[in-house]
């Protein structure tokens, strides 16, 4: 067997490292985060904290949401420094008042919900950011499970159930 | 002196017009159908901008094999299966936007790298018979990539989320979504121009791949390929490796597939886990002999023509159908018709050009032969 030259042996191997690098730097660069905010009123600690009349959320300087009480928006987000722009109302024909807010995103959560009265008084991240959990699916019969075959027909058996 | 051999009008006007006769009936097909269509120019501009931007990548990937006399890549499938399930693991991992297409590049190369590698090597043993041979692996493949898809992500491969999975808890959805990515290469540095709009970055990418194939034709490796692909036995006899370079040449192939059909994907939106390779290689092959390019010859220029023309025929033809005859799937039948009818037809002409140079070759020889008897 030929023996490789070293140079072309550190070369090759400086080659994979580089992508691997790269590879693992675009997967905390592009971690997606589908973010919930969530105007609603919040008890912590024996305090109760009021939701406001409106508030308005900008991300990315493209409105993604209106809340009004019990309301709430979604945006997505691409890697880890959340950053978006708030305008509340406090009270009915009140005036606006803007609020820039930035947080880091918990990496390991796909869905992650921002109680807005509780990050606008300040609490700690346990009070205003929680997990979001979707409910599970129920079981489809819509043929999904088949498999298409070369004239894009999808065959009808059903498989066995687990 | 460096003494280039001069390039002449390349034969007769009958004979160019033998050797252009699939692109032509391709304009002709085209000049009659994009009347009857009644598509705007600007719908139709657009449109085959967006298809040049998602195939001409796949396409100009069939070049090295060519380069390297192995026809026409039905392999290339493999890639395409190595991309699919890049993509899948992106997807899993909530990993978005450019990077997840830049991930999902990378994933690919060393699964389209063992892919490949695994193909070359069969082709090094049915030399002659490369693209039946290809075609059948790529059958055989997509047999193993179903198991793995279908029965081995979930169980052995950890995919977290249920939205990937199938209802009963294992093997990867009919159709995964890539929502979060879907033409960020595309949107990225975009500009419109009267409507049409110029997907910049695809095109960059696409341009740099160009770039490299000129390049490659001259480097040490690409001139071996083309030494092996005009006559093996004076490439081995030169010293070069046959069938290392041959192996070199279809793993370049499936590797660059593969990236190819993450900027396809993207485009697209989604994956259709058990079809969207299936009839890609089919598609981008009928593609680049309508741009006028044979079995064994091919050029950048045959990518553009040919993705240019088979496109507008796929866009014009079900709606021609339909102002003729009322009836859109007539269109659906004709460009399917058409795309394995051009592979044929090179096919043919292929093996007719080969058995008459052959042919030319004997009658030369019998002549000598009797004018040698004659004296």
């Amino acid at each position: 067997m030929k023996k490789i030259p070293m140079r072309t042996l550190l070369f090759r191997v400086g080659a994979v490292l580089l992508l691997a690098v790269i590879a693992y730097s675009m997967t905390i660069i592009g971690r997606g985060h589908t973010v919930y905010m969530d105007s609603k009123r919040l008890d912590y600690n024996g305090q109760t904290y009021e939701t406001p009349y409106k508030v308005v959320v900008y991300v990315n300087d493209e409105q993604v949401a209106k809340l009004y009480d019990k309301e709430r928006g979604m945006s997505t987000w691409i890697g880890q420094n959340f950053s978006m722009t708030l305008e509340i109302t406090q009270k009915k024909g009140g005036t606006e008042e803007t609020q820039e807010v930035s947080l880091t995103l918990p990496r390991n959560m796909d869905g992650i919900i921002l109680n807005l009265p509780a990050l606008l008084a300040g609490l700690p991240e346990d009070a205003y950011l929680s997990e979001f959990v979707s409910a599970p699916e129920e079981e489809e019969k819509t043929g999904d499970e088949g498999i298409t075959d070369e004239f894009g027909l999808t065959t009808t058996e059903e498989l066995p159930a687990e | 002196m460096n003494m280039k051999p001069k390039k002449t009008g390349g034969g007769s006007f009958v004979e160019q017009l033998q050797n252009n006769s699939v692109p032509i009936m391709f304009i002709l097909i085209c000049a009659v159908c994009i009347p009857i269509s009644g598509f705007s120019p600007g719908y139709l501009v657009n449109e085959i901008m967006t298809r040049l931007g998602r195939n001409a990548f796949l396409i100009l990937c069939l070049m090295f094999p060519i380069m390297a006399g192995m026809g026409l890549n039905f392999a290339m499938t493999l890639g395409a299966m190595a991309a699919e399930i890049a993509l899948i693991f992106t997807a899993d991992w909530q990993i978005w936007g450019i990077p997840g297409i830049v991930l999902a590049m990378i994933l690919s190369i060393p699964i389209s790298v063992l892919l490949g590698a695994f193909c070359g090597q069969i082709l090094n043993r049915a030399k002659g018979r490369e693209m039946i041979t290809s075609y059948m692996i790529a059958f055989f493949m997509d047999g193993l990539y179903q198991l793995l898809v279908l029965f081995m992500m979930g169980p052995v491969i950890p995919i977290l989320h249920s939205s990937l999975r199938l209802p009963r808890g294992y093997g990867i959805r009919n159709t995964v979504s890539l929502l979060h990515m879907r033409q960020s290469l595309d949107n990225l540095g975009a500009i419109h121009i009267g409507g049409v709009k110029i997907p910049v970055l695809t095109l960059v990418v696409i341009a740099i791949f160009c770039l490299f194939i000129v390049w490659f034709r001259k480097t040490k490796l690409g001139q071996d390929m083309r030494a092996v692909g005009q006559n093996m036995d004076v490439a081995r006899d030169a010293g070069i490796k046959v069938e290392r370079t041959r192996i070199i040449a279809i793993v370049m192939s499936t590797v660059f597939a593969g990236l190819g059909m993450v900027i396809y994907l993207q485009n697209m939106g989604n994956i259709s886990t058990y079809s969207s390779h299936k009839q890609i290689g089919m598609f981008c092959i009928a593609a680049l002999l309508v741009g006028g390019a044979s079995v064994d010859k091919a050029s950048i220029g045959n990518v553009f023509l040919g993705v240019i023309l088979f496109h507008t025929m796929f866009i014009v033809a079900p709606a021609t159908g339909a102002k003729i005859t009322g009836d859109s799937m007539i269109g659906e039948y004709f460009r399917v018709f058409a795309s394995y009818g051009v592979i044929t037809v090179a096919l043919i002409m292929y093996e007719t050009k080969k058995r008459m140079a052959k042919g030319k070759i004997g009658q030369r020889l019998q002549l000598a032969q009797s004018e040698e008897e004659s004296r």
